[in-house]
């Protein structure tokens, strides 16, 4: 397991605090000289002195000797008997996970019976049934308990049980138990060490209690529940009588707490703590005057850099500028990573909270001819722009619709968001946008649920509910990747038809990294890589004659560019080799060169601009493009 | 192909029951009716379709990692539907497969190291000292560096995690691998490095996949043979080549025509209506629903798989149209 070296640091603080808490009464004999059931009638409810540092209880006990050896007491039965809980109920939540059938039934079949009744009620009942002491407790703790870890193995392993590398151990032929026990267990530990927290922090709680009754551990014996019975008739005479083993309790449950969730944190591979992942990054104002003088461009990003909040991190996005016309789609292509999602969602101001915007503007023409800078509205007014001026659809459109609302509710919903209409208004609003999108029986299948639609129905459902504010800008990232190549063909028409008889000029941005559907759609071509715009023009032009080698990578790695080649026949693609440079690793010069098939000594040197064609039509980041200037080769004051 | 085939599946049938529609009764859902094939040693099968023509489950069936019916199916001389658990499991050496899911298909927890060793331990190969040396090979014949082992998936990329999987599939020699959509989710320059690592690995060491994938080109690329299915039935099977361009099926020929194109112009066959649902199928031929060219008589007979040239097949009864 662990070496004491790559103990991992979060775990210190919480481990040391935990082993202190149960080292401590085990300790008792070393602390104190006190037996903690030697009564001293004479010295009962004695005040703290430096002999006995607690005082003493209603019996003239030494309660520093009663709190630790009862800390003893109530530690061993709730951990013994959640660990004996935690074997019992894992093995019984794996074989039925795992074997499924008939051990399935048994699974939850029994834990249904045992969770049926409230925990207090059934230890009473064993309780009295089989009179008190320690050992009844663990066993009626355990029983009491086994059938949450049940539960809790049983789920968790049937969703790990579904994964791929479970079924690929299968398919190589590991044996089940080696499966079970390598693979599935240790995916499960997480939710189990939380469970395993609970467990014992209620056992300790439901342990005090039944002591408190006397049905628990038998008197003299110390535990902290018959040192809450003890003190509570003097609760009002000496109050720290009660305070001391309520105390004991609450620190040992926050303890395990504690540890458990720092656990929990640490097994997960991704180490990931999972805070203030989701808020969204607070724009930044900034003094500068928006202009769009064409009244055609409905949105400009102008040397947009973004960075992640680090100190000292590289920029995601180095510098992306793009001009959005009305009646003109741009699409925006390139590999996973290069940067198309974050720069579509800084136009709608949904960054992710660890991203910041630290240059370049984004500006956006309203419907009502305003024109924003939406690097610095607040969070309300790009609210109200998303709803009304921008909208967006993405790749899989059952993770952005509710699956347990109806569509006819959703699209209701959406529409009198942003616009007071009565329901039955809003209801034929969303029946003719239904139709618009092309659904056939509208008015039936406006009532279905999300699931009982195919993919390519959903997403003209999320096209219709985007388009229901009549946005000036719609952005659609990777809308027909998760759709059959024939639907695909459908859902591009349809766009296409949308932007042509949308009244004032719809202007759609395109995200995708498929270059043919890419060729069926847009009107200009913006090719990313590495947080860069690489090359920019007519589609057309683009993607027949590319004078970027990234672009004529990209197009040539393409087998349905090379409709001659077989592997059968021994050929091979025309690939380039490498794989994109992570933000912090980008190579000096141009962060291409390093995969660049015709890259020259002064790549490195030299971080190539976008130098435009002489006609402005296109630009290209690259040295050996047609369009840079004579002589960038030779003198190097753009030296990184 | 004169050589004994290497698999070779009759009438493999498979269906799921859904609830219960009666008190008495369950509902099933057939998702393959009779698909018959077979796959020469070093062969490639193309496996394309629309999501839920059953392309999956067709590789899951033949690897047994679920239950299937089939009148014939065997694998290297041995009989898949009379084997023991114990053959079986030795049998897994022979046949492995590759997931479309970089992310899924690795468990977060393994280091690299240990996912190639489970391979390797499954089947006692390599053992003690010849571990090291093979793992180092392993990870270098799919073009990641050897410092890779010691770290665990999630620092790596969609295609590295997949050259991984490649790696694991590969790692007991098998003669058969399935490929599920296996660079379906990886980005275009890094989807060409591996397929061109496939392609080097078919001429190398003469393994026989099966490849399953939604993207044409991509399948007729790696494939000697494509097989087309359409809600579980085999519409169209032959050199790959020949089905992709002079398909003889409708379906086909409209797949074809949909997939967008850098170099094509485009004339898209357009398909009317959705695929129906697996529960209330189209009476004769499947397809007819959607077929721009179906006849009163597409409703009476199921089409039979008919000789259309050399090697090549169609389920459609007009041969007059394509
Ligand atoms: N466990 C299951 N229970 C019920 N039906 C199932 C189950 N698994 C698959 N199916 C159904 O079987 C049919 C074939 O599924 P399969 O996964 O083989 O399709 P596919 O061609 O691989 O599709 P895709 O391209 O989406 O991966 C589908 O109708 C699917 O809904
Ligand atoms: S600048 Fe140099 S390295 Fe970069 S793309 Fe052009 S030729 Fe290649
Ligand atoms: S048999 Fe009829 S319906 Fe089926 S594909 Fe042929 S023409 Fe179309
Ligand atoms: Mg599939």
């Amino acid at each position: 397991m662990m070496s004491v070296r790559n103990f991992p640091k979060r775990m210190i603080l919480p481990s040391l605090f935990l082993a202190a808490l149960i080292i401590i009464p085990f300790a008792a004999p070393l602390i104190t000289a006190d037996d903690p059931v030697k009564i001293a009638v004479r010295y009962r409810l004695a005040a703290p002195d430096l002999e006995h540092w607690l005082g003493r209880d209603e019996f003239g006990r030494d309660r520093l000797a009663r709190v630790l050896y009862g800390g003893q007491v109530s530690l061993t039965v709730a951990f013994v008997a959640t660990t004996i809980a935690c074997i019992i109920g894992t093995l019984f939540g794996l074989v039925g996970a795992y074997f499924r059938g008939p051990s399935e039934f048994v699974t939850s079949r029994l834990s249904d019976i045992v969770l049926c009744f409230p925990p207090i009620l059934l230890a009473l009942l064993v309780v009295t049934l089989f009179g008190p002491g320690s050992v009844t407790l663990v066993a009626v703790l355990s029983v009491l308990y086994f059938p949450t870890f049940a539960r809790i193995t049983f789920s968790e392993a049937l969703r790990v049980t579904s994964l791929d590398f479970v079924e690929a151990s299968r398919a190589l032929g590991t044996p089940s138990y080696r499966i079970v026990l390598g693979t599935v267990l240790p995916n499960i530990a997480g939710p189990l060490s939380v469970q395993y927290s609970l467990t014992a922090a209620a056992a300790i709680t439901i342990e005090s209690g039944l002591s408190f009754l006397g049905l628990g551990v038998v008197p003299p014996a110390p535990s902290w529940g018959q040192m809450i019975r003890g003190a509570r008739q003097f609760m009002n005479q000496d109050p720290l009588g009660i305070m001391i083993p309520c105390a004991a309790l609450v620190l040992t449950i926050y303890a395990i707490n504690f540890f458990c969730d720092r656990l929990r944190d640490t097994l997960d591979p991704k180490g990931t703590s999972g805070s203030s992942m989701d808020e969204v990054s607070k724009p930044k104002s900034r003094a500068n005057a928006p202009t769009i003088k064409d009244p055609d461009v409905v949105a400009v990003i102008n040397n947009l850099r973004l960075e992640t909040a680090h100190f000292g991190t590289p920029a995601v996005i180095e510098d992306v500028s793009l001009t959005l016309r009305a009646n003109q789609c741009t699409a925006l292509v390139g590999e996973s990573g290069s940067g198309k999602s974050l720069s579509s969602l800084a136009l709608m101001g949904l960054l992710p909270g660890a991203i910041r915007q630290v240059g370049g503007t984004l500006q956006l023409r309203r419907k009502s001819d305003e024109v924003v800078d939406l690097g610095f509205l607040d969070a309300r007014r790009l609210e109200d722009i998303r709803g009304n001026d921008i909208a967006m659809i993405f790749q899989e459109p059952m993770t952005s619709l509710n699956p347990i609302h109806k569509i006819s509710d959703q699209m209701i919903e959406a529409i009198t968001a942003h616009r007071p209409m009565s329901k039955s208004d809003a209801r034929a609003h969303a029946i003719a946008l239904l139709k618009r999108v092309g659904m056939n029986d509208a008015e039936r299948r406006i009532d279905s649920y999300p699931d009982q639609m195919s993919g390519g129905m959903r997403q003209r459902v999320m096209i219709g509910m985007a388009l229901s504010c009549e946005p000036r800008l719609l952005i659609a990232d990777e809308p027909t990747t998760a759709l059959d190549v024939t639907i695909q063909a459908e859902i591009i028409e349809l766009l296409q038809t949308l932007r042509q008889d949308q009244g004032n000029g719809l202007s759609l941005l395109f995200i995708s990294h498929n270059l043919g559907v890419v060729a069926d759609i847009a009107d200009r071509v913006a090719v990313m890589y590495s947080g860069l715009i690489v090359e920019e023009g007519p589609a057309a032009q683009i993607l027949r004659d590319p004078h970027h080698p990234y672009t004529r990578a990209l197009i040539e790695s393409m087998p349905s560019s090379h409709e001659e080649l077989n592997s059968a026949r021994g050929d091979r693609l025309p690939a380039i080799s490498g794989t994109p440079p992570l933000p912090s690793a980008r190579p000096s010069g141009c962060t291409f060169r390093d995969r660049c098939p015709i890259a020259l000594p002064a790549c490195a040197h030299i971080r190539p601009a976008l130098y435009p064609s002489a006609d402005g039509e296109r630009a290209v980041r690259c040295l050996r493009a047609p369009e840079a200037p004579a002589g960038v080769m030779n003198h190097q004051t753009e030296a990184a | 192909m004169t050589a004994a085939p290497l698999l070779d599946v009759r009438n493999l049938k498979k269906s799921y029951s859904i609830g219960r529609s009666g008190l008495f009764s369950k509902r099933s859902l057939k998702v393959l009716h009779d698909v018959s094939f077979s796959v020469a040693p070093g062969e490639v099968l193309g496996l394309v379709g629309e999501s839920g023509s059953g392309k999956s489950t067709i590789g899951r069936a033949i690897l047994r990692l679920i239950e299937s019916q089939s009148d014939v199916m065997r694998f290297d001389g041995q009989d898949l539907n009379s084997i023991s658990p114990v053959r079986m499991r030795s049998l897994r050496k022979q046949m492995q497969i590759i997931f479309q899911d970089p992310y899924a298909s690795l468990d977060p927890r393994k280091t690299i190291r240990a996912v190639l060793s489970e391979a390797l331990d499954a089947h006692g190969l390599h053992k003690g000292a010849a571990r090291v040396p093979r793992l180092i090979e392993l990870v270098t014949l799919v073009g990641l560096d050897p410092s890779f082992l010691d770290r665990r998936p999630h620092e790596f990329s969609g295609g590295q995690r997949q050259r991984i999987g490649i790696a694991r599939a590969l790692a007991v020699e098998p003669s058969f691998i399935v490929c599920d959509e296996a660079v379906s989710a990886l980005d275009v320059s890094i989807q060409a490095q591996v397929l061109n690592l496939l392609a080097d690995l078919r001429a190398k060491t003469g393994v026989s996949l099966m490849f399953i994938s939604h993207d044409l080109s991509v399948v007729r690329y790696i494939s000697d043979r494509v097989m087309v299915l359409y809600l579980g039935r085999v519409m169209e099977v032959g050199p790959a080549d020949q089905v992709h361009f002079s398909p003889k099926h409708p379906y086909t020929a409209a797949l074809v025509s949909a997939e967008p194109s850098l170099h094509r112009e485009n004339r898209r066959i357009r398909l009317t209506g959705e695929i129906p649902s697996p529960l209330v199928l189209p009476s004769g031929c499947i397809f007819r629903s959607r077929c721009p060219y179906a006849q009163p008589a597409c409703a009476e007979t199921v089409p039979p798989l008919q000789t259309v040239g050399d090697q090549h097949q169609s389920a459609c009864l007009r041969t007059d149209i394509l």
